[in-house]
């Protein structure tokens, strides 16, 4: 019938559509027409066609629907909401025929299997417990702590309070409730989570409620509560917003009692009730603020032989015929995860069969890998399959061999292939196989940067279709590498360590290059072309360096050679412009040194040579603060007296504003002169150095270099003392106009 | 007080020391009328900012040199705040848009328009047009570069654009085409003697010709590196007497340790060495492929005749991989395995075939 109906359809849809541009009369007439025994079709010449239609079965019209419903659209012989109301009546016949089906289906079988295995033998009591006895215990004994707290008060009943017996309880007695309020039970999946339901399952907890933590603090209730909070690893606590789940667990936690005492009918409450969050990965981002707080239990992997002897009791409760090899072989695949076990029993069990070791082997091949790390990858990687795992997992030789399906699961399974190229790429130099010409090392190297190629192709620019070829670029390792007792893989730091390396090193370039731009600034754009990028790194800071690191005698600075004083102001000329000082710091062991700032430097010249060139330094720096405070005042003295407002003030406080070094330095450097004012070098009044000799050079390259250090070049000058100072053409557009000292004295 | 390299640049035409047919063509191209888009380009150091700053002089006069330098903040598209240091005077603006990292297209689109879209303001300038410096245009990104071609020709009667680059090889085809290209050779060894020469005598001491050419010799032909070290030298021993020695870059004298280790033992061992001192250099922001460079130089020095063009080789092969790569210390990495093997299999040829 259907091939019937599929060789006739097309040839109408085909007609229909090449007719569809002249005319749309066909299509009327079928759709909105009864249905009738011939359909009228015109083709390209005009002629008309008549064809003649089967009579339709509901099945035909389905499947009309499903495969060519979108081409005909309009064509349809049978109205489109009778044909939707056909089908859900159908629908819902179907439906009810299998909601029959499955209640006579289990009643015949085993009334019993309708639930889980893992549920139903789930342990009741505490000493159902299988493995981890401490573990268990622990946790038994911290949720006692809380007994004083949870029942001490609820049998006597003194003095209730409006919110309950609880509250009254804790205001009296803050101590008696144990200091971590939160149990965090970490441990593999089907090993925690079964022990836990197990905890809340006890008959201290007389109501178990779950009360959603975000709505309540204590829920009111004259039954104590234990709260149970599963999976919290999987909360969201990650980001350092205030509102997360965890952040709010903690919050919960904190409250203090003593606040408690303050205002008694306040809203907040403490909580009174034992709270037990259950995670699988306890390094889980998420959890990191909840960890302090919290007391931590870890569960263990119970041995195989306990995992087994229970799943044979199990077995025999069911009546399944089980033989010990068959089961510790579903334990040692499972890695013992005693839930996976039970469900693959539960499975081989509805299928009635024997659990042998064939059949276990079937039936598990799907089963999860439990431990992902990026070091168990590595680890295959580097070493061959033990053969114990190899006989677990039933290979044989030929199937062992076969690796790279294995391998490039597991890179795949632990999600971080970049991880695990950087362990290969740190591990395999220090492998000690002999290899005398290389090659290895080469096709290991080819492989890491084709994994590099992918995954900047990836990441750089889109290209998300290459992500399942990483996983193999990596799988090479093992026949260039695998060694049997090699050593084990270690999580390797040093590439880590590099980038954080590179991260100060870039912050310190950074500052350097706002240094540059300052003095660019200040200079007419003169540093602007060593400020790029790779300029400074390659050119500038290395030559920098040693530019300010001349070797000057560590002598008085009044007692220097002309020559010397001369390197010096030069020195400090420069390490002024670029805005570099040295700062003194004490070393761990109470040494005084000084440190360039900001640069990373190679310590060149000696404590004493900093100490002079840091003094003049700061005393530079001075000068050029009081030149500005002395503007500052003219400006305003302008503005005031003369009524020249506006153009000359704006125009000094613009300057000011260029001059001053970035906040935050500035208080540190007057606070340095003023340490040691002692033994500085002597200066006039305005804290200006008075320098001996070298006058013309000086003035000369003032002249040449800075528009605002003008008033050193004054004060060196003592003749031309009558004019303070006057502005130069610079690129400001400051008036200029002569000054009297005495207007400023 | 600037560093000599700044304080003793040439500030006019008539001042440059070397290519003097270029000075004379930059001139009369200023002088003509008919000034076009150009595209600056040549090694490190050669003189190139200079060239362009003295044929803005060339063009506008002494104006051109106050300069006003501030920071303007853009938008990206995703509101991200992208600061960009631009300096300008009335005649011209400087921007170098590789700051803005991936961004750079939105920086150059905002800016360029809003340049290009006012009119010269001051009556009596010598041009009508402004004129806008792209420094390092060979990091823009391929959006920028797309961006900006358009620009150049729509708005060519208010604007001039200069572009600065180290090679032309990674601008694309079309800009090249748009502009005059100017290629700004490094200096010979005589070019920069006189340089260095003239230098000195302003500042005022007598260089030695031989402490000169020792300098330039090392400097490989970058004139910014050579008065940069000439100043470091004068710092360190002003009277530039005695046994001199020419301190190179620390990073280039670890270079050429790193080269010698590789040529002097090859073992898993030494791998791991020359590793770690990868690691270093990388750390303290030194580009992987100047890395590179420098020590396939060194080692290219020191072996034999018949492997040379082979260390050559595969340096260029995993400097082109590097490039597209993001972990640069794998092909780093793999460069040195490589030469290893190779010297490896000169040496000891026989024993492996």
């Amino acid at each position: 019938m259907s091939v019937d109906f599929e060789s006739e359809f097309p040839l109408l849809g085909d007609v229909i559509s090449r007719s569809l541009n002249r005319t749309t009369i066909p299509s009327t007439s079928i759709s909105s027409g009864p249905p009738s025994t011939t359909i009228r079709a015109t083709n390209f010449d005009g002629k008309t066609l008549y064809l003649r239609r089967k009579p339709a079965t509901s099945a035909r019209r389905k499947l009309a629907v499903a495969t060519q419903g979108r081409h005909v659209g309009n064509l349809l012989e049978m109205p489109f909401h009778k044909m939707m109301e056909q089908l859900s009546e159908d629908k819902a016949r179907e439906l009810s025929r299998e909601l029959d089906q499955p209640d006579h289906a289990l009643a015949a079988t085993v009334g019993s299997d309708s639930s889980l295995w893992v549920d139903r033998y789930r342990p009741r009591t505490f000493t159902d417990l299988m493995g981890n006895d401490r573990v268990a215990r622990e946790a038994l004994e911290w949720l006692k702590q809380w007994d004083k707290c949870v029942f001490g008060k609820t049998s006597q009943g003194k003095k209730r309070k409006r919110d309950g017996e609880e509250e009254n309880y804790d205001v009296n007695d803050p101590h008696q409730r144990p200091k971590q309020r939160i149990l965090l039970l970490s441990g593999p999946p089907g090993l925690a989570g079964y022990e836990v339901m197990e905890i809340n399952a006890r008959p201290i907890v007389d109501d178990r409620i779950r009360p959603t933590l975000e709505t309540g603090y204590t829920v009111k209730s004259t039954k104590p509560v234990l709260i149970i909070i599963d999976e919290i690893d999987g909360a969201t606590g990650a980001g350092d917003n205030s509102n997360t789940f965890v952040h709010k667990l903690v919050q919960l936690t904190q409250d203090k009692p003593q606040k408690k005492n303050r205002n008694q009918s306040g809203d907040k409450r403490t909580i009174l009730r034992p709270i037990i969050c259950i995670c699988n990965d306890i390094n889980a981002s998420s959890l990191t603020k909840l960890r302090p707080h919290a007391a931590q239990l870890r569960f263990q992997k119970p041995a195989d032989i306990h995992t087994v002897k229970r799943l044979r009791e199990i077995c025999a409760i069911e009546g399944l015929k089980a033989e010990t090899r068959a089961l510790s072989t579903l334990v040692a695949v499972a890695k013992g995860d005693l839930r996976g076990c039970l469900n693959t029993l539960q499975f081989i069990r509805s299928r009635n069969e024997e659990v042998t070791e064939s059949v276990v082997r079937k039936s598990t091949k799907g089963m999860k890998e439990a431990d992902n790390s990026v070091i168990s990858a590595l680890n295959s990687l580097f070493t061959p399959m033990s053969k114990k795992r190899a006989k677990e997992l039933g290979l044989n030789d030929e199937a062992e061999a076969r690796y790279v399906e294995r391998l490039s699961h597991e890179i795949d399974a632990c999600g971080k292939d970049s991880a695990v190229a950087v362990g290969c790429f740190s591990h395999y130099v220090t492998l000690r196989r002999h290899d005398a010409n290389f090659s290895r090392y080469e096709k290991a190297n080819e492989w890491l940067m084709t994994f590099d190629s992918f995954s900047s192709a990836m990441y750089n620019d889109g290209e998300f279709a290459l992500s399942p070829y990483l996983a193999y670029t990596l799988v090479p390792f093992y026949p260039l590498f695998q060694e049997r007792g090699a050593p084990r893989v270690e999580r390797s730091q040093e590439d880590w360590d590099n980038l954080q390396l590179t991260k100060t090193n870039e912050e310190i370039y950074k500052s350097l290059n706002r240094c540059l731009q300052a003095a660019s600034t200040r200079h007419g754009g003169d540093y602007r072309h060593l400020a790029n990028w790779p300029i400074l790194q390659l050119e500038l800071a290395p030559f920098i360096n040693r530019i300010i690191s001349p070797q000057l005698r560590p002598i008085n600075g009044q007692h220097v050679r002309p020559d010397e004083r001369v390197l010096m102001n030069r020195l400090v000329d420069i390490m002024s412009n670029l805005e570099l000082r040295f700062i003194q710091e004490r070393l761990e062991d109470g040494q005084l040194t000084y440190r360039l700032d900001p640069s990373s430097d190679l310590a060149l010249s000696r404590y004493a040579v900093r100490h002079l060139v840091a003094q003049e330094v700061d005393a530079r720096v001075t000068s050029r603060h009081t030149d500005i405070v002395e503007k500052g005042t003219t400006g305003k003295h302008a503005s005031f007296f003369r009524g020249a407002k506006g153009k000359s003030s704006s125009g000094d406080l613009a300057d000011e504003d260029v001059l001053r070094p970035p906040p935050g330095k500035r208080p540190r450097t007057d606070a340095f002169v003023a340490d040691d004012i002692a033994d500085r070098p002597p200066t006039d009044f305005f804290g200006r150095l008075i320098l001996a000799s070298t006058d013309n050079k000086k003035s000369k390259s003032n002249a040449r270099a800075s528009n605002r250090s003008s008033t050193t070049n004054a004060s060196t000058s003592p003749p031309k003392f009558n004019i303070a100072y006057k502005y130069k053409e610079g690129n400001s557009a400051a008036v200029r106009k002569p000054v009297k000292v005495s207007s400023f004295l | 007080m600037s560093l000599w390299v700044d304080q003793y640049r040439p500030r006019s035409l008539e001042d440059l020391h070397y290519h003097q047919e270029l000075s004379t063509r930059l001139k009369s191209l200023a002088s003509s009328g008919d000034f076009p888009h150009m595209l600056f380009y040549g090694p490190s150091g050669a003189g190139k900012k200079t060239r362009i700053t003295c044929t803005l002089r060339q063009l506008f006069g002494p104006g051109v040199e106050k300069l006003k330098i501030d920071q303007r903040v853009f938008l990206s598209p995703s509101k991200r705040k992208l600061e960009i240091n631009v300096v300008q005077s009335n005649f011209h603006i400087e921007i170098t848009p590789s700051e803005a990292g991936n961004y750079d297209r939105v920086v150059i689109q905002e800016l360029l328009k809003e340049i290009a879209q006012t009119q010269q303001v001051d009556l009596s300038a010598k041009q009508r047009f402004k004129v806008v410096i792209i420094n390092e245009a060979d990091s823009l990104s391929r959006d920028a570069q797309a961006a900006l071609r358009r620009t150049m020709e729509k708005y060519m009667s208010n604007m001039r654009i200069i572009l600065c680059a180290n090679s032309t090889s990674r601008l694309i085809a079309p800009i090249k085409s748009r502009c005059l290209l100017m290629r700004v050779a490094a200096p010979s060894a005589e070019d920069m003697q006189t340089v260095m020469q003239h230098v000195s005598r302003r500042v005022g001491f007598d260089l030695p010709p031989d402490v000169a050419s020792k300098i330039i010799d090392d400097s490989g032909g970058n004139l910014r590196k050579a008065i940069l070290c000439l100043e470091a030298l004068k710092m360190q021993s002003p009277d530039l007497s005695g046994s001199l020695t020419i301190a190179k870059p620390d990073w280039e004298t670890y270079c050429q340790k790193v080269a010698d280790l590789i040529i002097s033992e090859q073992t898993p061992a030494r791998v791991m060495e020359v590793r770690q001192k990868f690691y270093e250099l990388l750390s303290h922001c030194i580009p992987p492929t100047v890395i590179l460079k420098t020590v396939a130089d060194r080692v290219v020095e020191r072996v034999d005749e018949a492997i040379k063009a082979d260390v050559m080789h595969w340096a260029a092969v995993y400097e082109v991989r590097m490039r597209t790569g993001s972990k640069k210390i794998y092909h780093l990495e793999a460069w040195v395995v490589k030469v290893m093997s190779l010297y490896k299999h000169f040496f000891y040829g026989m024993d492996f075939d």
